[in-house]
């Protein structure tokens, strides 16, 4: 063999090419050998059985599908990661290579760190194909908007921490129990991570599980008129980046004599990642529940965020159109014509609203884990008068198919738009009790319902006196047009209460 | 090595049927014993006392709905995969090549392991607020360990844990659907069915009764090169 | 000298598995005899930098493997083959080997000549492609010394390097180690004498973790003759040193 000595200046860059070549080769064999390989089907089936399935069931709503694969691919991934991660870092012992393997150059850190990236980025590849599927579905469905990254940022950010800890696990305890003790620990300190939470200030919403405040749950109002906050998915990234990091650090840390330089150095990563950790712990503890329904991280807020989110509203070809956030094109045609029966009742009346207009909701905590959903603002504001509602779908509590969300739009909503026209209210005349109870009769909505959050509250919820609903039976059963007749005359009395029962047709 | 007088050996008669019947239990005891030795059964059975403790402990908080439900199946994957993992076999083939007393020695170690899981975990629960009781718990824990011993004869023993750890997942949601629907109500996710569901009961024995079939009759899958 | 050894010492709890080693060795092929137990493991283990000594001193390629930078230097220059080879089963010969060359730091560029040449003298250049779990015995053992000398080394530790091998193979494996004697420090610990003498330039004798001789494997033939048991002339000359080491 002959030496060939290649020009001083040009040496060190030729070294450098050469590290970087020998490293990309040995991060190949290790990808071609990886454990990891073999459990993504595992993973990919959990993923599309839970995760997939869950959110396919949401509507299609960027938040909805973005927050529910977050928590879902964590869920799904986390077992087989953290129990291939921790077959691999046992490899040495359970080959009786270690010997073999510590007598080499090459560090021990350099070594280890290759086959934890190799077993990382095969979960890596698997999880973003999960990603890329249920985001592609979901731009096929979805009617506005775009993807969400940083949830799919926070969960990648999630199984590079759990494969870090299962890596170590599996290097520092080779034993046959360790891969099954990782895979259910993973699992189990994730599920656990989310039940100290209490309210909407908590430092425990650092888990990667947590998306917003954990009181409101998956909900459809929120990151829709108002921007995705990123302030909470940024200090779970900052977290779990700084976990993965204190983890390898510590791990990697030479376990022979000598090498003083590099055991301060991994000591020094090592400290970083847990100083990275700890900072975004404590910055989680200081978030907080906005008017929006999102965690706001002061030290991490943008204020442009508090921006509404600029839109064209999708509206129907009514006589009163009803307007909502494109994002729910999908619920137009079953809200009009939840709607439409009693806004032909009211439309061309004085005082009728213009258009039926979809509002942001603004949320509240309240005691303890309580958590309220609210219009902000006045339910009919503007010349002409445009009413304002929230679709049910916008309050908390377990996603609405369609014609749940119509049915129960249109027993919330018509009867609150009715009392708006008459001015129906408890101490009202009889006279405006029976046309209120007329105009839902004729539009098939319900006698008494539930207000609808921030209008005006429908009548008393008791039954009527048998005069007045004998006076609303009688004016149900004229026609339409002489009904919108008499009413486009006499409602300014009527609200006035100059109309008594007997005055009614 | 010397050469010298090798000792006399008192010849016998060869061994007939009545002395092969005849063999000490003491010599049974051992056998099992060394047996579960090269198992790491001592192991697995901290390991299944660490997850009755875990779940005991774990009771002393109040939890509610699915998650009541949920928690103790998270104890119950664990312990059926430290069963699964004591599958593995060290000696691989010389030890398949010995006489008749293996397979009964996989059956009687697999079997002891399930029991004595079983009474760890409903040990811990007594006295607290099991959600599911002791049904749920024998039903989940027969059937994980089943998937644990079949994952075993596919994959090899040190793998088995794959599958009791993929179910849990399974299982954790399945029960959740139970509360957000659209639910799933297969008897073969058993975990989400009533304690007293036959069809889950049924589906999770005959899990069990396979896995252990496979086991007793074929062992665990000998990884390659060991 | 590849090789320096003074006062070396090793202890695994009670037992002292060498108990005092002073050797120098150059180029050339080194031979390590002794009966189970001897402590020739241990010995190589040390010079192999898998474990340190207890006490004394080691030199190995003019290096003191005390210190993390000499010790990494000594290990791109180092091959070794363990008594009992762990590999991993999925791997392909060509793979292990690689594998190995790479966390020898064998330079990037030269690595799949080095391979090629590895396998090609251990003769298991038709099983390059074919997955370790597939091999034999032999093969296998074939496939530990290729990843053994994929980096030139300047000093080649082989534990019972021999093993599995068939007479044929023994015999290419004793001209290979001839020809790397030449330019490294080889040092081979084995059981069969008959390797020693074919190969081996200067044998060492251990028992109960000393060396009870050192020299040329004629001269340990010589003290055999009329003293020892054995078929073999070395065969006698082993045993009778060990029986004056022991008397």
């Amino acid at each position: 063999m002959t030496a060939v000595r290649a020009p001083a200046a040009a040496r060190p860059v030729h070294a450098t090419r050469g590290h970087l070549r020998a490293a990309a080769r040995l991060l190949r064999l290790e990808l071609r050998r990886n454990a990891m390989a073999w459990m993504l089907p595992v993973a990919a089936g959990l993923f599309w059985l839970t995760a997939y399935h869950k959110a396919m069931a949401a509507p299609p709503l960027w938040n909805l599908r973005a927050t529910s694969m977050q928590k879902g691919a964590l869920v799904a991934f986390a077992c087989p990661v953290a129990g291939a991660a921790a077959w691999m870092g046992s490899r040495e012992a359970r080959r009786h290579t270690t010997d073999l393997v510590t007598i080499t150059a090459r560090p021990r850190w350099a070594r280890l760190l290759t086959t934890w990236a190799a077993t990382t980025c095969w979960a890596m590849m698997g999880y973003l194909g999960c990603v890329a599927v249920l985001y592609g579905v979901t731009a096929q469905q979805a009617t506005w908007g775009g993807p969400l990254w940083w949830p799919a940022a926070v969960a990648a950010a999630g199984l590079s921490a759990v494969s870090a800890l299962g890596f170590a696990a599996g290097t520092l305890i080779p034993s046959r129990f360790t891969a099954p003790g990782a895979a259910i620990a993973a699992f189990f300190a994730l599920a656990l991570s989310t039940v100290l939470i209490h309210g909407s200030q908590s430092y425990w919403q650092i888990s990667p599980l947590v998306t917003g405040p954990w009181d409101i749950g998956p909900d459809a109002g929120v990151a829709t008129f108002y921007p995705y906050l990123p302030d909470l998915s940024i200090a779970q990234v900052m977290f779990l980046t700084g976990l993965t990091i204190a983890v390898l650090g510590a791990l990697l840390l030479p376990n022979g004599p000598g090498g003083g330089w590099l055991r301060a150095a991994a000591a020094t990563v090592s400290a970083a990642g847990l100083l990275a950790a700890g900072t975004a712990v404590a910055l989680a503890g200081t978030g907080k529940m906005d008017a929006h329904g999102m965690i706001a991280i002061p030290a991490l807020h943008d204020a442009v965020n508090d921006r509404p989110v600029h839109y064209t509203p999708v509206c129907s070809r009514t006589a009163i159109p009803v307007c909502l956030n494109p994002a729910y094109t999908s619920y137009l045609p079953a809200a009009t014509a939840a709607l439409v029966p009693v806004l032909n009742e009211i439309a061309g009346l004085p005082g009728a609203p213009a258009r039926i207009s979809q509002a942001a909701a603004t949320y509240q905590q309240g005691i303890g884990n309580s958590v309220r959903a609210s219009l902000a603002g006045p339910s009919i504001s503007g010349t002409p008068p445009v009413l304002r509602l929230l679709l049910p779908d916008q309050l908390l509590g377990p996603g609405m198919t369609t014609s749940a969300l119509a049915t129960a739009l249109r027993a919330s909503a018509g009867p609150a738009i009715v009392a708006g026209v008459t001015g129906d209210s408890p101490g009202v005349s009889p006279a405006q009790h029976a046309v209120a109870a007329a105009l839902r009769m004729s539009a098939g909505l319900p006698q008494s319902s539930p207000s609808a959050p921030g209008m005006q509250p429908p009548t008393a919820t008791g039954p009527l006196p048998i005069p007045v609903r004998s006076a609303a039976r009688r004016f149900a059963a004229l026609p339409a047009s002489a009904r919108h007749a008499w009413l486009v005359h006499h409602l300014a009395a009527l609200r006035a209460g100059r109309i008594t029962l007997a005055q009614l047709p | 090595m010397t050469a010298g007088t090798a000792p006399t050996v008192p010849t016998t008669a060869a061994p007939g049927r009545k002395a092969q019947l005849a063999w000490p239990p003491r010599a049974g005891i051992r056998l099992l014993r060394l047996h579960a030795a090269s198992r790491r059964a001592p192991a697995a059975i901290a390991a299944i006392a660490a997850c009755a403790i875990g779940l005991r402990i774990a009771l002393l908080g109040h939890w509610n709905t699915y998650g009541a439900l949920q928690l103790p199946l998270v104890f119950e994957a664990g312990a059926a995969a430290a069963i699964a993992v004591t599958t593995a076999s060290p000696l691989g083939e010389p030890e398949r090549l010995t006489g008749r007393w293996l397979p009964f020695l996989r059956l009687a170690t697999a079997l002891a392991l399930t029991a004595a899981a079983a009474g760890a975990l409903t040990a811990a629960g007594t006295g607290a607020h099991l959600a599911g009781g002791t049904l749920d718990v024998l039903r989940n824990l027969a059937g994980m360990t089943g998937i644990g011993l079949l994952c075993a004869a596919a994959l090899g023993g040190r793998l088995a844990w794959a599958g009791p750890t993929a179910y849990l997942v399974v299982g954790v949601y399945g029960l959740q659907t139970q509360w957000h629907p659209p639910a799933l109500t297969t008897p073969w996710i058993w975990p989400a069915r009533p304690p007293h569901d036959l069809g889950a009961a049924i589906c999770a024995a005959l899990v069990f009764t396979i896995g252990m079939a496979v086991i007793t009759a074929r062992g665990a899958r000998d990884p390659a090169g060991e | 000298m590849n090789v320096e050894i003074t006062g070396l010492t090793r202890r695994f709890g009670q037992n002292m598995a060498v108990a005092g080693v002073d050797l120098r060795a150059g180029p050339g092929v080194f031979g390590l005899l002794g009966p189970n137990g001897a402590g020739k493991t241990s010995l190589l283990r040390m010079l192999a930098t898998a474990i340190r000594p207890t006490s004394g001193r080691l030199r190995l390629l003019g290096r003191d493997p005390g210190s993390y930078g000499p010790r990494r230097e000594i290990r791109r220059r180092l091959g070794y083959l363990p008594q009992n080879l762990g590999y991993y089963p999925g791997f392909t010969v060509a793979e292990f080997v690689e594998y190995f060359a790479l966390l020898k730091e064998v330079p990037a560029a030269q690595i799949p000549a080095a391979v090629a040449a590895a396998i090609e003298r251990v003769e298991l250049g038709g099983e390059a492609k074919t997955k370790l779990r597939a091999l034999s015995g032999g093969m296998l053992r074939r496939a530990g010394i290729a990843q053994a000398i994929v980096n030139e080394p300047g000093l080649l530790l082989l534990d019972e390097p021999t093993a599995g091998l068939d007479p044929e193979q023994r015999v290419a494996f004793r001209a290979l180690l001839r020809e790397l004697g030449q330019r490294a420090t080889v040092v081979v610990s084995t059981h069969l004498v008959e390797d020693v003498g074919a190969a081996c330039t200067q044998v060492a004798l251990m028992d109960a973790g000393k060396i009870v001789f050192h020299g040329a494997p004629a001269d340990l033939t010589a003290r055999g003759e009329g003293h020892g048991t054995g078929d073999a002339p070395l065969e006698r000359g082993y045993s009778a040193v060990l029986a004056g080491a022991r008397s």
